[in-house]
């Protein structure tokens, strides 16, 4: 068997491959995500979070969505970790330095058994979708100049209403930090 | 003669050179994903080397340019063995110092995020060399979304800055990774929105797109680059600056300022990890100025339609060289702006023009590109600058000191 | 004209016209490269001391008669004399040893004031640096002695000074000894034209 591994390994190593260029960052993406749950020092954590979220756009480019899986690493990456390393720095200065894990007890055993039963739950809605029945479509030639005509024909209303959500969001926040300066 | 000829045509287009030499060893009966392979390594080769080697130039070019405008000579006297080369070999003694050096990391630092950090700066600053189209068809990745990928992997800078800052365990480093981040962070705005410009006019995200829509000459000798529109000086000009910030250099400088913050996020780095550092932001600076390049100065083409004999690529390193000059020269004349100013200067200024560079493009393309729409993209673009300098810089003026004693 | 950015628009100008004019403007650059250019000292510079000889023969000709008077005044007493004596024992006007510790030395050139015979002056070499930090630093009389020639080419009016007046003092030596041999002679011959005296035989 090991051979046959091994000679398929060889032969074709592009398709061979294939398979685990999703595999490999889904993995590092599961690893990541329970280390920065398990993880006692909070500045690690956000790292691996960090890191789950990389390895998430890295799944995304790898299944073909190259536009989702860019925007996931420009957004989630660039901003939203940064957002989340300047939260735990100004509001918790102390007890970040903390390593080790960060449960006792019960508490684990509790949490594995509701995210196991969470996951199954999960497979059997995909599974069972109608959606999984269906054979996937072919790969747009130009993915990104689909979604930006899909964007802005079918789903102009939502676009529209994404830009009033995120500028009432800036003005939010520009109040917040104009109010200090009284 | 035959293999002059032949030489000629590689020199104008080396793309065509790895080809055949990709034949040849497939000649030999290498099966493909081998050759493959080895066609890749030898492009990430070349392109590394390349950088690399003009990030070792830069470093001693700038010294001397800043030197030279600073009433001064540079470096000048490293040479090889006898031979003095103007102290073109500044680099060597610096790499030589910088692997020597002790490598001194605190105890109470954190010692994986500190050894990490350099190596998450230089990844991603040699990821984004992948996109650039540097000559004729000579695109090591010629991605569909290849502006998004640039800016996204970019983004990765900023969680590498923050990592050197917060491991060093050194409050003036967390201050200076906070200010060198909300730096980041502003200046990527603007500079996301003159790159969208480009593309929006090109109608394409790839940049050889980009590139190619900046080809053939108006009236037959004129070149249509993007940088010769109102709205493409606005927007090259708003890449610019925002270029500048993002990779810290002066006027910008202010998160690695020594008297400031003594280098800031980079305080307790010492030798080959802040040689990494500093290769990281000279390399990043590099791929910004080419981005530049590829979305404004027209990549790799030439300015007039007889100078195409040149090759592609010597264009293209030429006008990268050129835009790296100018950063020396803003950077020899421009003191160092506070980080108050920066952020208003980004918030309040550049945002503003670049919407209104936007606008003005977009009106440029619907008003037909004739000469109306040409003095309308101008009145767009040039007002609105008008009005912002002005009210800016009387912002910041100094006015009459009033003084009030205690009675 | 004063549109926002005129400002950057000048300081690039004047930044550009440096640069350019680095190259073509010899006045633009004031470093002096040194070791290919040296200063050009002023003339009164001075370094540490050396002993001066008149002529050819360092040893025959040195000015020094070790009258030790340098090094009484000398303020952190770093000059080290010890009189010579010929074959008898007799001690003779030149030093055996002047050692002089530049290491000490503070250049304050008492000894070249207080000096009667001229012979000790501020010499202007600083390249003076060795690896050695006791031995290489103390000079002795071979490498303090240096010709006047020297001395008059490092110290011009000093030396046209100090020329001119052993110029004149030789001047004067020689009329005193020429007016003495003339009065000798004078006697002499006066003393030969004058008849001698006999004395009366037998009176």
């Amino acid at each position: 068997m090991i051979c046959d591994f091994l000679k398929t390994c060889c032969a074709d190593p592009v398709n061979f491959l294939g398979d685990w260029f999703v595999l490999l960052p889904a993995m590092v993406l599961l690893l990541a995500g329970g280390a920065a749950v398990v993880m006692r020092n909070l500045i690690h954590a956000a790292l691996c979070l960090t890191l789950s979220f990389i390895a998430l756009g890295i799944v995304f480019i790898a299944l073909g969505a190259e536009f989702v899986g860019f925007v996931q690493l420009l957004v989630y990456v660039g901003a939203v970790a940064m957002v989340i390393v300047f939260a735990i720095l100004l509001t918790k200065p102390d007890q970040l330095t903390k390593s080790g894990s960060a449960f006792s007890g019960l508490g684990p055993a509790g949490g594995a058994a509701v995210g196991l039963v969470a996951l199954v739950a999960l497979l059997g809605f995909i599974f069972t979708s109608p959606l999984a029945k269906k054979p996937l479509p072919a790969p747009a030639s130009a993915p990104v100049a689909e979604i930006g005509q899909a964007l802005m024909g079918d789903y102009k209303v939502a676009l529209i209403a994404i830009g009033v959500l995120l500028t009432a969001a800036l003005v939010g926040a520009a109040v917040l930090a104009m109010e200090d300066k009284s | 003669m035959n293999i002059f000829l032949e030489l000629v045509h590689f020199l104008q287009a080396p793309n065509e050179l790895l080809r055949w030499f990709i034949d040849l060893l497939g000649s030999f009966g290498l099966p493909q994903w081998i050759l493959a392979i080895i066609s890749a390594l030898i492009i990430i080769g070349t392109v590394i080397g390349v950088f690399l080697g003009l990030f070792a130039l830069m470093s001693v070019m700038e010294r001397k340019i800043l030197a030279r405008a600073q009433n001064r000579y540079g470096p000048n006297r490293v040479g090889f063995f006898c031979w003095r080369l103007c102290g073109l070999f500044q680099p060597v003694a610096d790499g030589i110092k910088m692997i020597t050096k002790e490598d001194l990391v605190p105890r109470t630092a954190d010692q994986v995020v500190h050894l990490l950090a350099p190596v998450v700066m230089m990844i991603p600053a040699l990821m984004v060399l992948a996109i650039i189209p540097y000559g004729r068809d000579m695109v090591p990745a010629d991605l569909n979304a290849g502006i998004l990928f640039f800016f996204a992997v970019g983004a990765g800078t900023e969680v590498a800055v923050f990592m050197a800052g917060w491991a060093s365990n050194n409050k003036y480093s967390v201050l200076g990774a906070m200010r060198a981040i909300a730096q980041m962070i502003s200046y990527e705005i603007p500079l996301v929105i003159a790159a969208i410009i480009a593309a929006m006019i090109s109608g394409s995200l790839s940049p050889s797109a980009i590139v190619a829509a900046q080809g053939g000459f108006a009236w037959g000798f004129v070149p249509q680059w993007f940088v010769l529109t109102p709205w493409g000086f606005a927007a090259c000009l708003l890449f610019y600056i925002a270029a500048l910030a993002e990779s810290n250099r002066s006027p910008f400088d202010l998160p690695e300022g020594e008297s400031e913050l003594v280098a800031g996020h980079l305080t307790e780095y010492s030798g080959f990890k802040y040689a990494t550092f500093f290769m990281a932001e000279y390399i990043g600076m590099f791929a910004v100025c080419g981005m530049l390049v590829t979305l404004f100065l027209g990549g790799w083409q030439a300015p007039l339609p007889f100078l195409t004999i040149i090759p592609s690529w010597c264009w293209f390193f030429g006008k990268v060289c050129f835009v790296a000059f100018t950063m020396v020269w803003v950077r020899a004349t421009l003191p160092r702006l506070r980080i108050d100013h920066m952020l208003a200067f980004a918030w309040k200024f550049l945002l503003p023009m670049s919407f209104a560079a936007f606008i003005s493009a977009a009106c440029w393309h619907y008003a037909g590109r004739g000469p109306l729409a040409w003095l309308l993209s101008l009145a767009i673009v040039g007002i609105p600058y008008l009005v912002l300098g002005t009210a800016f810089s009387n912002r910041f003026a100094v006015s009459r000191r009033t003084y009030q004693f205690s009675e | 004209m004063n549109f926002p950015g005129s400002g950057i628009i000048k300081g690039l100008a004047v930044t550009a016209r440096n640069f350019a004019g680095s190259y073509f403007e010899k006045d633009r650059l004031t470093t002096e490269q040194y070791p290919e250019e040296r200063p050009k000292l002023p003339e009164n510079s001075r370094s540490f001391p050396f002993l001066i000889y008149d002529g050819e023969d360092p040893e025959a000709g040195m000015r020094c008669v070790s009258c030790k008077i340098c090094e009484k005044e000398c303020p952190p007493q770093c000059i080290y004399i010890i009189q010579d004596r010929d074959a008898a024992g007799k001690a003779i006007k030149r030093p055996k040893i002047f050692d002089i510790d530049i290491s000490v030395c503070m250049s304050c050139q008492i000894c070249v004031e207080v000096c009667p015979f001229e012979s000790i002056r501020m010499d202007q070499d600083y390249e003076l640096s060795s690896f050695d930090r006791f031995g290489s630093l103390i000079l002795d009389k071979s490498k303090l002695l240096k010709s006047n020639a020297y001395y008059q080419s490092i110290h011009p009016t000093e030396a046209a000074e100090t020329d001119a007046r052993f110029e004149a003092d030789r001047k004067k030596k020689e009329a005193a000894a020429a007016a003495k041999a003339a009065a000798a002679e004078k006697a002499a011959a006066e003393k030969a034209a004058k008849p001698p005296i006999t004395p009366e035989a037998g009176a």
